[in-house]
């Protein structure tokens, strides 16, 4: 049951454990909601799924190296209240816009990596400092919720294009498509590598720090766009950092199967795992699960995550890198 | 051999790098409010000394929990949150009263305790993540706090608790005494102890802890237990400061917990470092706000300059040896194969 | 082919971690079309050299030149672009990517989109696997899936790939069961002008493929001379310093059979261990004796309870045990001197007194509470036991040599009084003074009454050390190998399988014949 075209063989991919998750809550929802399945309904769903998927997107790319970050909610705090302030402003301001939080989320992005791939930083620790940081300036750009995004990218960009395919749905559909090429890229199979054994990579040839410092600079540049996508979503800015939402993002990496010690797994699990939470807000919501405890379902939906991201992993028959069978001296025992 | 007599000179108890680093975290407070003195000559009255010291003890009690779970090679996110709930519940459970203190007292505590040993139990069975696990944990019990509480803030906290973060010996405000206290029992348990060295020693090696068999599950467990407890405590001692308790008046002390222990100078990766540096870097930290309130920089700044701190202190570490070395000139001891930084840049 | 002038010349090649001097000041040569064996035990600085020479590690000091030009490689690729190579003993092939991405590792074939064709680059490796002799292979099957045997096979080619000028092969055959493959593509190399530093510590492989070779010890290059009329003793008393029979403490036999067995292993089976039984005595130094990946290190691991056992029991000193952590285990009496001291077997933050300390932490403790005095003279007793000087006890760890470390693992291991020490190639990395002193230790314990199970990858180690020798092939003692019969030859027939013909070999063979394979 080879699977060549990626070079690499596995019986069955993690993110189709996703993939089934999702179908299944979605079948849930629908009883709930049956205006679900409508054009509208999935206008919305896509939309309310969008900014988690592409930050979870980004995230991604630095859990395959095997290392962590924390500043998404930041970066996503600065673009959200740049867009919300300056689209306004500038005339053709939502494209401006764009590319200016494409960069911001880059830079950001890159400095992480030259922290930890450099500097030789944990990356733990490193991008909380860059979190907090980012949080900082979001608050000096806007001091509370509030600001305008521009007209243009709240109504074109939450609706439909085409008169079927939602604008959302079209963004991750490019996502999806891009990350299909990422992953035979140099830089993506680099990653890969980098994140199963480090030390081989480096004896392979490899640059194991600049493929670090770029996956945090893509990473950085996606979470740029979902907060660019957040002010599309909600129209306004706000410069606080919700806890929940980070651990929304690493809940959504884990349940598509990419798991935290990096070297295996992929986008679009990731990006399904957004949809997997999402859905299941929604359905709290249909069902009439009363607000005050989504703090704790966002606080075990994680640890259920975290276990079934394991758990399908072992499902999927996958190896771990066996570090040990090929290592060690002349007689290397096991 | 004369690198072995110089490396054994730097290494013996008298002279550990990391009191070095807590030293100079001491001095740079001290010259960081020298310096405030002199653009703002009415600062740095014995009042506002004691001030700052005496709003050190929430950052000093609840990092010490810190320290001891960084020291593991975790981390505990919850600590905001369970500070809160300390708050929240005394001053419930005592409603404006010293009548109910006795019980109250424990009852908070222990609850505080055992949502760090939830932690601990995540993090050592179910082998969740530290950062996961203590984030998600404390969102779960904000929300039931949340909803217990069903979201109205203000209390009323008991008067013994107020006079006791209020009252003075022989002049010198009590909560000073206590950090004085708390420096030497917590420095004592951390590295005099033998559950303290098997600490230092899981950290440094969880897989050469486990051939020799520590037990490495219940140290976990307890260490992530003690950190509820001291999250717990601060939030009394904050609650009493305060004289009332809100459901975020932990939150803005979780981030500078971190940031504490590591201006001191411990090893995020676990292993190395003495509370002592943790100490300072509360220390540091305390009249660092102070000063940014004085200047009334806005919560932003307040937060760029948090974030930067913490990110200053990790390059200085790396660094530590480095410093160190020029001193002896030697060979740094803490090299990795290649002579470049040591610990996490392996590759 | 101008083969007088060296194709690679390096001088005064040095570097230092903290205390060690892995290179010092090596200077050596290497000629076009030329194989030059590089020998050394381990700890030698052998694999030093190789860092150096493939631009890994920057050296302190010393200058290369290659091809005439300066060398001086800060990575893989300056190295390659520079026409070296090299074949690294821990395997830099990537486990979960295919045989043909890694083969093109770094940088593999891209099209006009900067994309990676999976399906040209399989073909090319297909193709690359043909030439070059490698059958059962496919070129999609993932690194991780394969035997180690074919790993090393597909990094061996990795590195020829490029037509390099020089290459590098380090200890090429550890893993091979089939020889002639890599000495026929050697010979194929050298007709072709490259210069090959073959890296080994197996003298039969040097003679057949090295007209010349070169030896460290200690950091420094002890020899360079040609092959022929260099006898196995000649080399061997170079590369330890002495001859063998000063090396190793004679062996006056302490067995006790009138107690019971110290350890009774009895039909054990946990993963890659299938049903192994045998019994160490007291008195006795047993020794285990296997290629690599036969399930010595399982065994060891399921010994001190790291990992559980399946079925089977053990029995210490007559009395069944359960063991289910390493922590019962040391309860029972067993412990275990593991096979990765940097990871597993130091604690690398703390002083080498803590670490000597650490599992008896408690008997120096009153009401939790360590004394210093206490503390320092349980830490002193157990270093005068490996006789590890005490000016090495208050600095941290890692400022100490690998021999040092591993004195004082040793003596952190004796504090705890076991029965019986499970040794894992414990004299791996550390050097030959060092050795001798840990032989020492481990045959006074056993002649105070405990008991050991050896597992090392040094034949003569094993000859002279162990009483008897227990052979593991594939999970299972496949053999039993007692005093009499005790030589290198014997050893590692067996380890690879044919036992018929060992058996014979033992029956012709003279009694030990010491270094002669």
């Amino acid at each position: 049951m080879s699977q060549s075209t990626r070079g690499q063989r596995r019986p069955i991919p993690s993110s189709a454990f996703a993939a089934l998750l999702y179908g299944i809550m979605f079948a849930i929802y629908l009883l709930y909601s049956p205006s679900a399945i409508s054009l509208a309904g999935i206008t919305d769903l896509l939309n309310n799924t969008i900014v988690l998927a592409i930050a979870a997107a980004g995230l991604t790319l630095v859990i395959l190296t095997a290392e962590l970050d924390l500043s998404s909610v930041g970066v996503i705090a600065v673009t959200n209240v740049i867009v919300a302030t300056v689209s306004t402003k500038v005339p053709g301001g939502a494209f401006i816009t764009l590319i200016l939080v494409c960069l911001i989320g880059l830079l950001v992005g890159l400095i992480n990596g030259w922290l930890v791939a450099f500097l030789g930083l944990q990356s733990l620790a490193a991008t909380l400092g860059t979190m907090i940081a980012c949080q900082g300036v979001a608050l000096l750009i806007l001091e509370a919720p509030g600001g305008e995004v521009a007209a243009f990218i709240m109504n074109r960009l939450t609706d439909t294009v085409f008169g079927f395919m939602p604008v959302a749905g079209l963004i991750l559909l490019l996502a999806v498509a891009g990350w299909l090429l990422f992953r035979r890229s140099r830089l993506g199979i680099a990653i890969y590598a980098v994140g199963t054994d480090a030390l081989a990579a480096r004896l392979s040839g490899l640059n194991v720090k600049a493929t670090k410092w770029l996956a945090f600079g893509l990473a950085g540049m996606a979470y740029g766009l979902a907060g660019y996508m957040l002010g599309a979503q909600t129209g306004t800015g706000d410069p606080r950092i919700s806890n929940s939402f980070l651990l929304y993002v690493f809940a959504a990496v884990a349940i598509g199967g990419t798991p935290l010690g990096g070297g295996r797994g992929g986008v679009i699990g990731s990006v399904v795992g957004a949809g997997i939470l999402t859905v299941m807000q929604k359905l709290l919501f249909a069902v009439g699960v009363a607000e005050f405890y989504t703090n704790i379902f966002n606080g075990v939906i994680m640890i259920v995550a975290i276990l079934f991201g394991n758990l399908s992993a072992i499902l999927s028959l996958r190896q771990k890198a066996t570090m040990s069978q090929h290592r060690g001296g002349q007689l290397v025992p096991n | 051999m004369n690198d072995i007599l110089t490396r054994s000179l730097v290494s013996s108890r008298t002279f550990k790098p990391e009191t070095l680093t807590a030293l100079l975290v001491l001095l740079g407070a001290v010259l960081m409010m020298l310096a405030m003195k002199v653009l703002n000559p009415g600062f740095g009255s014995v009042q506002q000394i004691a001030a700052i010291l005496t709003t050190s003890i929430f950052l000093v009690v609840a990092a010490y929990g810190q320290g001891l779970v960084i020291l593991l090679g975790g981390i505990d996110l919850s600590i905001g949150v369970v500070m809160s709930i300390a708050g929240m519940m005394i001053a419930g459970l005592t409603n404006g009263s010293n009548e109910a203190l006795t019980w109250a007292l424990p009852v908070t505590l222990i609850s505080c305790t055992a949502i760090g040993l939830l932690n601990g139990l995540g993090i050592a069975f179910l082998k969740i993540p530290p950062f996961i696990m203590t984030l998600a944990n404390g969102t779960a019990f904000f929300g039931v706090a949340l909803g217990v509480t069903a979201g109205s803030s203000q209390r009323t906290v008991a008067p013994a608790l107020q006079v006791l973060m209020s009252a003075q010996i022989g002049g010198i405000p009590v909560p000073i005494g206590l950090i004085g206290c708390f420096l030497v029992a917590g420095s004592l348990l951390q590295s005099r102890t033998t559950e303290g060295r098997k600490l230092y020693a899981i950290g440094s090696s969880l897989a050469a802890a486990r051939v020799v068999g520590l037990p490495i599950e219940a140290l976990t467990i307890a260490a992530y237990g003690v950190s509820g407890l001291c999250a717990g405590i601060a939030g009394l001692l904050l609650a009493g400061y305060s004289s009332s308790a809100t459901l975020d008046m932990g939150d803005p002390f979780l981030m500078p917990t971190i940031a504490a222990v590591v201006i001191g100078g411990a090893c995020v990766t676990g292993g190395r470092g003495l509370y002592f540096g943790t100490f300072a870097g509360a220390i540091f930290l305390s009249a660092l706000s102070t000063i940014i309130t004085v200047l009334s920089l806005s919560q932003g700044w307040r937060n760029i300059i948090q974030g930067g701190i913490i990110i200053i202190a990790l390059i200085l570490q790396t660094k530590q040896w480095y410093l160190l070395s020029i001193v002896n000139r030697q060979l740094p001891g803490k090299q990795s194969l290649d002579g470049v930084l040591p610990q996490n840049s392996e590759v | 082919m101008d083969s007088s002038a060296p194709i690679l010349q390096a001088t005064n090649l040095h570097k230092r971690y903290g205390a060690t001097t892995a290179l010092d000041e090596v200077s050596f040569s290497l000629y076009p079309g030329e194989v030059c064996g590089l020998l050394g035990e381990n700890g030698a600085g052998k694999s030093t050299l190789v860092k150096v020479l493939s631009g890994i590690v920057i050296p302190d000091a010393g200058e290369i030149i290659l091809d005439r030009l300066p060398y001086h490689p800060r990575n893989i690729l300056d190295a390659k672009a520079a026409g070296l190579s090299t074949a690294f003993q821990e395997l830099s092939l990537i486990p979960t990517l295919s045989v043909a991405v890694n083969l093109f590792l770094p940088k593999p074939k891209v099209n006009a989109l900067r994309l990676v064709s999976m399906r040209s680059l399989e073909e090319e490796a297909s193709a690359i696997l043909n030439q070059y002799g490698i059958t059962g292979v496919s070129p999609s099957a993932l690194i991780g899936d394969l035997p180690l045997a074919a790993r090393q096979r597909i990094e061996i080619v990795r590195a020829m790939l490029q037509n390099p000028r020089v290459l590098l092969l380090d200890e090429p055959t550890a893993a091979l069961s089939e020889r002639e493959w890599l000495f026929g593509l050697v010979d194929g190399l050298i007709a072709r002008g490259t210069s090959i530093l073959y890296v080994t510590h197996r003298l039969d492989e040097v003679r057949r493929l090295c007209k010349r070779c070169i030896m460290l010890r200690n950091g420094k290059k002890v020899l360079e001379a040609s092959t022929a009329g260099m006898t196995d003793d000649d080399v061997f008393s170079k590369m330890a310093g002495r001859s063998v029979v000063e090396s190793y403490p004679v062996r006056e036999s302490s067995i006790n059979d009138s107690a019971p067995p110290v350890l009774e292993v009895r039909h054990i089976s946990a993963a890659r261990v299938n049903e192994i039984s045998f019994a160490v005595r007291r008195g006795e130094v047993l020794g285990v004796v296997a290629l690599e990946g036969q399930g010595q290190s399982a065994l060891f691991k399921a010994l001190v309870g790291l990992t559980p056992l399946k079925q089977g029991h053990l029995v210490v000193d007559g009395k069944r045990v359960v063991i289910r952590s390493p922590r019962a285990a040391r309860v029972a009496g067993l412990v275990l001197v593991p096979e990765e001291r940097k990871s597993e077997g130091i604690f690398n933050d703390l002083s080498t007194a803590a670490n000597i300390s650490i599992p008896i932490i408690n008997q120096a403790a009153s009401f939790d509470f360590i004394r210093g005095k206490r503390e320092r003279r349980l830490v002193e007793r157990g270093a005068a036991l490996v006789d590890l000087h005490s000016r090495y006890l208050p600095p941290n760890i890692d400022a100490l040599s690998g021999g040092n470390q591993q004195k004082a693992i040793l003596a952190r291991s004796l504090l705890t009084e076991p029965k019986c020490l499970l040794l894992f190639d414990p004299t791996r990395g550390v050097d030959v003074g060092t050795k001798y002193n840990i032989y020492r230790v481990i045959r006074t314990f056993v002649r105070e009454g405990g008991a050991a199970l050896f597992y090392s990858t040094e034949l003569d180690e094993l000859v002279h050390l162990c009483d008897r020798c227990i052979v593991i092939y594939r999970g299972t003692v496949v053999a039993e190998v007692s005093e009499k019969e005790l030589s290198p030859h014997v050893l590692l027939s067996l380890a690879a399988g044919h036992a018929s013909e060992a058996t014979q070999s033992m029956i012709t063979a003279n009694s030990r014949n010491g270094t002669s394979r």
